[in-house]
């Protein structure tokens, strides 16, 4: 019988461990093979280079007229900057109107607010290109020019919820009576909430702008349908270079991002997990 | 002066005001266009002319316009492929994440909340490189093949990306997140004394994973379901990328209908064929949960 | 009569609860609480308590009726506008503020120089045994510890009055004792009003210079505490404060006979009609043999040792339950009746209380 479960927990044990490979080898694979200078058989190695780095990041230009897949190293360059330029735009208005809005449900007793909790919780369950599709439909039957406004318009209906969510969360894990406590103080609600409801609130509020920069930056679907032709972000462009052929250029970026983004998401893991 | 109902009222106004308006115009605005667009003929050259046309509906579910078209069973096979695909891609990810919230639940505090971490963590990375990785792994020169090739396990390489399993595979990878929070959640939860006490009075390690840990565990395995069915069945990402064009599913074909064929109102109806499946089921997950809520309750 | 601090005129308020009931948690109170006293408001959960303190710190909104504090119409005013500290019951503390800072927060929002505050927050803090201490976070302070600051946080401003909302409910026993006594010299250090809602009646006798004890939104009783358990205006109040053993029948001159034949003899010459004789376990006494006087004979069910009194649990020959309290000296005695089963009680009627048949 003991036998049979230390068997048991060896397996479980083990099936974890084929869990996390699952998730970690690839990505792990992928940051190996950035670096194999084979230009055709890219999982083929024949050697170690950096050149696919040099050449995205433009200090070299390619070496045959086929290896040179980044159109150029400016269009990437344009790319990633509209898509930090949409995500801030984004990140600022979606998080002042979720936090409003997750204040105001919070605070205010009113009609209605059942049906406003269930649309805002309506944009994370639908499909993407639902949203992406009506949105399109929206923007041309009204007249409004698709360009980055449009994205800005765009994901900030979706990224509210997000932020509603996680500031939500939030204020309903607060002591109410603090709140009594301070007015009984002699508070009165404004410096109530400036001194005790807003710093309590304050982690909340960066880990909701810190979700809709990323989700932003990450968005491929909606801002497909809604970029028009004359704006490109990070992942339409890296989309598009996937459509077109596979490139070892695109391998050298694609390490760069999950760098990026797994910096980024450790820092403000590491920072909320203090935090407590 | 104000009164102080007056006064909350203001307060309300202004919090809620801006951010209302904004969603209704531009979110539930939308909305409300393509349903009706998904009522309306199409135009010659793209765009729409404006009279009841119930037949995007038929040329899905079998009732064609009989001037224009006859009815093609492509559409309702391509629905019912993406409603499998999003069904396997449930169960699969179940599989996967339900041993593995079993052992982390069960490690030291600090263990598990590292695991944690390191399971949301590929949430934060970009989507479609993490579908890209996949790419490089399962096409005819990827590492897979490469792999197979050279320990003579095959002799010639096979097709693994572009088929329904590989856009299945790209599913889970990208979901495990959405289905393990909710199934560690209510694992997490789970007493094990009450486990101890099956066993105790006679159960089976099986009989007791039936009768005890699976109606247990139930509600986060039906939360991560829905939540992971939903945004598999109308994903258009996936399938782009790892199903090419010979596995479509209805993402693709919506896009299509937009980009391509430039006929709006069919891929409107196709969009609502998608958030009808999508509203049946959290309608009947609420009234099921809320029944089983209602069950629990003591002194009923 | 000393001038009041506070008064209530026909408070009134009542709640929907989800299932579309409406429940009075005040039915029309009126009350007031005296200068310089400790008012122990004691009830059941769902007496109307909690509810009648909220509405003198102003978190309740009267339905009708009014609140005067010192004078002063409170009825309409905002919580953060009344003459009153609250110390609430799981203390309230902001998690993100320093020791200090809640402890200095109502000098700070009332717009008072640093320099006054630092000087005020120290002697505050030192009343209540906290000198030293003011850059901890709260979440480092044991229990007592946070009672405590709330308490001085509560004090600072000086408030014509305090408001306790069960605040010694989460300590262990003997924190919880010292800590009642503590309050007390502070309320004469003070010389300010207290009013404490407790569920403990033990708590509410130690403490209090006068007890209201309330019921389904009522005062039920408002009295010393002496006055209270000896003399209860009705036998919701005999029972909530205090072990009792209650006979219900017809009283005559010198003597109540129940329904079912026993016969009480009393205190009381002048009571006549229905009425409830009230005899507290420990009034009763275990009658030596051949004792003349009032004697109530039971058969014995339980006895059980509690340290310094044994506890009799009997039934008289038609059935009805009696408790009785014996002091643990009387060893002797107990021995014998443990042997008998048989135990013959008697207690002294000027000890026993008639409470007349309620008019409603």
């Amino acid at each position: 019988m003991k036998i049979f479960a230390s068997l048991a927990r060896g397996s479980l044990v083990a099936y974890t461990a084929l869990f996390f490979a699952f998730i970690y080898i690839p990505l792990v694979l992928i940051a190996v093979y950035s670096f194999n200078a084979n230009p055709i058989n890219m999982m083929t190695w024949s050697g170690f280079t950096t050149d696919w780095y040099a050449q995205v990041l433009g200090y070299k230009t390619a070496i045959t007229g086929d290896a040179f897949y980044v159109e150029s190293t400016d269009q990437l360059v344009q790319a990633v900057f509209n898509s930090l330029k949409i995500a801030a735009s984004t990140t600022l208005i979606a998080t002042v109107f979720g936090t409003s809005i997750a204040i105001a449900l919070y605070h205010f007793d009113f009609f209605g607010r059942r049906f406003y909790r269930v649309v805002l919780f309506m944009p994370m369950l639908m499909p993407d290109i639902v949203l992406g599709i009506a949105l399109l439909i929206f923007f041309v039957n009204s007249g409004i020019n698709l360009g980055l406004k449009t994205i800005i318009i765009g994901q900030c209906t979706f990224l509210t919820s997000y932020v509603f969510i996680v500031v939500s969360a939030r204020l309903s894990g607060m002591d109410r009576t603090l709140e009594h406590a301070s007015a009984d103080l002699g508070a009165n609600e404004w410096t109530t909430f400036r001194k005790v409801v807003f710093p309590q609130l304050l982690p909340g509020i960066l880990g909701g702008a810190l979700l809709a920069f990323i989700i932003s930056m990450d968005d491929l679907v909606i801002t497909y349908f809604i970029a028009g032709v004359d704006v490109t972000t990070l992942p339409m462009f890296i989309f598009a270079m996937l459509r077109r052929g596979i490139k070892p250029e695109i391998n050298a970026i694609a390490v760069m991002m999950l760098s990026f983004s797994f910096v980024i998401a450790s820092l403000g893991l590491y920072l909320r997990s203090r935090q407590k | 002066m104000l009164t102080i109902t007056a006064r909350r009222r203001a307060q309300l106004a202004i919090l809620l005001g801006p951010a209302s308006l904004f969603l209704a115009v531009f979110f539930l605005g939308p909305l409300a266009i393509m349903i009706v667009t998904s009522f309306l003929a199409p135009g010659l050259y793209g765009g729409v002319e404006w009279t009841w046309y119930p037949h995007n509906y038929g040329r899905i579910l079998g009732f064609a316009d009989p001037m224009f078209e006859e009815f093609d069973p492509v559409y309702i096979a391509i629905f019912l492929r993406s409603l499998k695909i999003a069904a396997l891609t449930v169960v699969a990810t179940l599989l996967v994440c339900y041993p593995a919230a079993f052992c982390i639940s069960r490690l030291s505090d600090r263990w598990k909340s590292f695991c944690l971490f390191l399971i949301t963590l590929p949430f934060f990375a970009s989507l479609i490189v993490r579908l890209f990785v996949w790419v490089l792994l399962l096409r005819q020169t990827g590492l897979v093949n490469n792999v197979l090739l050279q320990t003579g396990i095959i002799d010639r390489p096979v097709d693994l990306i572009y088929t329904e399993g590989a856009i299945i595979l790209g599913m889970v990878y990208v979901f495990i997140p959405f289905m393990f929070m909710p199934v560690y959640a209510s694992v997490e939860k789970l007493d094990w004394t009450l486990v101890r006490a099956s066993l105790d009075l006679g159960a089976g390690p099986i009989r007791t994973f039936l009768r005890i840990i699976l109606p247990l565990t139930a509600p986060g395995i039906a939360g991560g379901a829905v939540i992971v069915f939903i945004p598999a069945l109308g994903n258009f990402v996936v399938p782009a990328i790892l199903g090419g064009a010979k596995v479509m599913m209805l993402g693709n074909l919506i896009e299509q209908q937009f980009l391509a064929a430039r006929n709006w109102p069919f891929g409107s109806a196709l969009a609502m064929m998608v958030m009808s499946v999508m509203l049946v089921l959290l309608f009947s997950y609420v009234v099921v949960s809320s029944r089983r809520g209602l069950d629990a309750a003591p002194g009923r | 009569m000393r001038e009041s601090i506070v008064r209530m005129e026909k408070a009134a308020k009542t709640f929907a609860t989800p299932e579309g009931q409406t429940i009075t948690a005040l039915g029309g109170i009126d009350l007031d609480v005296r200068r310089n006293e400790f008012l122990t408001l004691l009830g059941p959960s769902g007496c109307g308590k909690t509810t009648l303190l909220q509405a003198i710190s102003g978190f309740v909104e009267l339905d009708s009726g009014r609140i005067l504090i010192d004078g002063e119409d409170m009825t309409d005013r905002p919580p953060y506008r009344r003459p009153v500290n609250t110390v609430f019951q799981n203390y309230a503390l902001f998690p993100h503020m320093s020791v200090g800072e809640n402890t200095g927060y109502a000098l700070e929002v009332a717009g008072i120089g640093r320099q006054d505050r630092a000087r005020r927050v120290a002697e505050a803090l030192r009343m209540v045994g906290l000198e030293g201490l003011e850059g901890r976070k709260p979440r480092q302070l044991s229990g007592g510890q946070q009672q405590r600051v709330a308490l001085a946080r509560a004090i600072i401003a000086r408030p014509k009055l305090l408001l306790l909302d069960e605040p010694l409910s989460a300590l262990d026993k003997n924190l919880r004792q010292a800590m009642q006594i503590e309050l007390k010299t502070l309320q004469h250090e003070l010389g300010i009003s207290f009013i404490f809602v407790t569920h403990d009646q033990q708590e509410a006798l130690t403490m209090s210079d006068r007890v209201a004890v309330l019921s389904g939104g009522r005062i039920q009783q408002l009295d010393t505490p002496r006055a209270i358990y000896d003399k209860p205006r009705n036998s919701f109040v005999a029972t909530f404060v205090g072990a009792s053993n209650l006979f219900e029948g017809e009283a005559a001159a010198g003597r109540l006979v129940t329904t079912d034949g026993i016969a009480i003899s009393h205190g009381e010459q002048g009571s006549t009609g229905a009425a409830t004789a009230l005899i507290r376990p420990e009034q009763f006494f275990l009658a030596d043999p051949g004792q003349a006087g009032p004697i109530l004979d039971v058969d014995l069910e339980q006895i059980v040792f509690v340290g310094s009194t044994f506890e009799l649990f009997g039934r008289t020959a038609t059935g009805r339950r009696v408790i009785a309290e014996i002091p643990a000296m009387r060893r002797g005695l107990v021995g014998e009746i443990e042997q008998s089963r048989r135990a013959r009680l008697s207690y002294d009627p000027s000890a026993v209380h008639l409470i007349p048949a309620e008019a409603a």
